[in-house]
């Protein structure tokens, strides 16, 4: 494969920086990149606030941080794109916005560019067709937190040729992730079976069956969950999820995929989880959950 | 024969290339930052100047390319032309229960070598990237690994198995295996010439107090236990190693603190030892320096650091029933006369002491600082690790030729 010695991330929010860091960490040098520099300069700010949590949780070092921040620079334009081998976006999952980005970059990357998308619900096919260069489209679906979720999904469009899957195989191994390979259909496979999991849990909610706290408990403790459905839709994003289930019910046209109206609700009243730090759960500003009576 | 010897890291190749027809290392050095941008060959010729070249170096193949190259420069470069390289020398850190001392790589071992990979998940596959780097790029010379258990593989088992259902080890190779022995090989071997005595006849205790410390009890030249057990994690304090506790405490933090696996690995690897306990440094001289100045934890640090040395040294001389030398060795060892002092201190009940103006005058030099009236001698030996892997590569490619000669000859 082409040397990649830098790589391009566009988009500096949770999921961009999750990206920039832990491609940072490998060694390679990450250009992170948001609509100006005030932006990317901030998800750069965000990025070191994290990795000073990390060490407080004994993950990393201060050593490694260092390392790791030396290797991100961020940046207001997308000419760094022009030399990168390879280019990562992960902006809102709106398909036109995607759509326009990726006509932008096909037209001044370099040929033969990888042009990934993180997107989670949307056609890799119709991203590709957005650009003159299908064969070298693809879609790299990194899970939140991207540090700790040793997972990502690999998701080849109709035209995406075997050369470019076989690059983005070996960057996966770079990462140290394992790659799952999934054919493109909306959702893939974590997003599709998560969406309605928590969508249900939010349903049993509603309708008074629990409490949300006793609804984590049991799941959590009766299937062995890591967390709980509402607690880890909180940390997601509301938003996000909302987005998903949308997206889902677009393509798929499926009853099961309209999100519950509780959630329609919360996000109307701006409760997107951790990161308003109102959900289903209360957060302080360090994102940690707020427990009843404290 | 000139010998090149090879250690290769995650992201570093130490190369040091010998003539062993006149014993001498002809140049050494190392490339760091491997697959990283700005990666940095340093090199040193015996008898010229060190010089640096920085570039993209993106794999160990690459390193050794550039390895080889340097070698060859007409300004920098130590030998003609490639197959002036007759053997390479390779340390591989895990030998396992199957490799008991070192060995000429052939597929086999390399089969061997890949099954390998668990016990020593991460050390092996760079010592095994920078083997197959050098079949390509050196073609078809012998080379040779040495390993860094093999010193070891003489433990009693009462002294490798750990108190847990045996079917663990039968199933895991869970055991003690040790580390650093070819530096306590080279020291303990090496401390025997100094004393004019064989080395079987001696018990000798090994201290290699590097970033990494280890401590080995050798007992008639063999191993018989040492410190590092299972993984390197095990026995004294090191730089950011916890060394020895009780493996209750690490489950209980983690529920405490709902640390997952890999948080675990890095709290006791890299946030624990002398920069756990001091919060200053995990660097002995920037701990003396702390210490000097009053700072309770760097003294704390300290304390437990030697402590803990005294304790193994106490151990170890009871498990030979007898002691005849100490060693100091590895960065600390051979340089911080404030660690050997207070580990020595109080030890002539046993017959051991330091002098202490011969301590305070000893820096990485090789030298008996015991005092005059001392029956346990106290060495500090400065560590040769690749002088040993060149010996042994030595030693093993002339068998093997001698076993080629004799076969046609038949």
């Amino acid at each position: 494969m082409a040397t990649l010695n830098k790589i391009v991330i566009i988009g500096g929010g949770v999921m961009g920086q999750g990206i920039a860091r832990v491609v940072a960490a490998t060694g390679t040098d990450v250009i992170l990149i948001d609509r100006d520099l005030s932006l990317a300069h901030k998800a750069y700010d965000e990025i070191s606030d994290k990795l000073d949590k990390e060490i407080e949780r004994w993950g990393i070092t201060e050593s490694e941080k260092k390392a790791i921040l030396a290797r991100i620079s961020p940046a207001g334009d997308y000419k760094p794109a022009k030399q990168a081998p390879m280019v990562i976006e992960a902006i809102q999952e709106d398909l036109e916005a995607k759509k326009l980005l990726l006509a932008h970059l096909d037209n001044i990357c370099q040929p033969g560019t990888i042009l990934v998308s993180n997107t989670s619900t949307l056609s890799i096919t119709e991203l590709a067709a957005s650009t003159s260069r299908p064969d070298c489209v693809i879609g790299l679906h990194f899970l939140n937190p991207v540090h700790k979720v040793p997972l990502v999904e690999i998701v080849r469009g109709l035209k995406t040729s075997e050369k470019t899957v076989e690059s983005i195989k070996e960057f996966a191994s770079i990462l140290n992730k394992t790659p799952v390979m999934v054919h493109e259909y909306p959702g893939y496979v974590t997003t599709r079976i998560i969406v309605p999991f928590l969508n249900e849990a939010m349903h049993v909610l509603m309708e008074g069956i629990a409490s949300a706290e006793d609804i984590d408990s049991a799941m959590k403790l009766g299937f062995g969950f890591n967390m709980g459905p509402l607690s880890l839709a909180d940390m997601m994003g509301l938003d996000e999820v909302m987005s998903w289930m949308e997206n889902l019910l677009h393509e798929l046209s499926e009853h099961k995929y309209n999100p519950c109206p509780l959630l329609r609700k919360m996000v109307r009243a701006g409760q997107l989880g951790v990161k308003t730090g109102q959900g289903f759960f209360k957060y302080d500003a360090e994102g940690n959950r707020i427990k009843e009576g404290e | 024969m000139n010998i090149l010897v090879l250690n290769c890291g995650s992201s570093s190749v130490k190369y040091q290339l010998f003539n062993m027809d006149e014993g001498i290392p002809l140049a050494k050095g190392d490339v760091t930052r491997i697959g990283m941008s700005g990666a940095v060959l340093s090199h040193k010729p015996f008898d010229r100047p060190m010089t640096k070249v920085s570039g993209d170096i993106l794999d160990h193949i690459m390193a050794i390319e550039h390895v080889v190259s340097i070698l060859l420069s007409p300004n920098h470069g130590v030998i003609k032309d490639k197959s002036d390289i007759h053997a390479v020398g390779h340390r591989v850190v895990h030998g396992g229960e199957m490799f008991t001392s070192s060995t000429l790589i052939n597929e086999e071992v390399m089969m061997h070598l890949r099954n390998m990979i668990e016990l020593a998940p991460l050390h092996n596959p760079h010592n095994m990237r920078g083997i197959s780097a050098c079949q390509k790029i050196l073609g078809d010379i012998p080379m040779v690994a040495v390993f860094d258990t093999a010193f070891h593989h003489t433990i009693p088992d009462y002294a490798y198995i750990y108190g847990l259902p045996y079917v663990l080890y039968k199933k895991y190779q869970i055991r003690r295996f040790g580390f650093h022995g070819t530096s306590h090989y080279y020291v303990a071997h090496r401390a025997a010439e100094i004393l004019n005595r064989k080395f079987e006849d001696l018990n000798i205790i090994t201290c290699h107090l590097g970033n990494g410390a280890s401590i080995a009890a050798v007992h008639k030249g063999k191993s018989v236990d040492t410190s590092m057990g299972f993984t390197p994690l095990e026995g004294l304090i090191m730089g950011t190693r916890s060394g020895d506790m009780d493996p209750a405490i690490i489950l209980r933090i983690m529920g405490l603190e709902e640390l997952s696996l890999h948080e675990a690995r890095t709290l006791l690897n890299k946030h624990s030892g002398l920069i756990g306990i001091s919060g200053v440094s995990s660097d002995m001289r920037d701990l003396l320096e702390a210490k000097k100045e009053g700072n309770n934890r760097a003294r704390l640090a300290f304390d437990a650091y030697c402590y803990r040395i005294k304790k193994y040294i106490g151990s170890y001389s009871f498990a030979m029933a007898g002691l005849d030398a100490i060693v100091f060795t590895g960065g600390i060892g051979e340089n911080s006369k404030e660690v050997r002092a207070k580990v020595m201190e109080d030890m002539d009940w046993i017959g051991a002491g330091i002098d202490a103006e011969k301590n305070n005058s000893t820096k990485a030099i090789e030298s008996d600082i015991s005092s005059s009236d001392a029956k346990v001698r106290t060495l500090v030996i400065p560590t040769n690790e690749e002088l040993v892997i060149a010996r042994e590569t030595q030693n093993i490619v002339g068998k093997n030729v001698q076993d080629k000669e004799v076969k046609t000859s038949r």
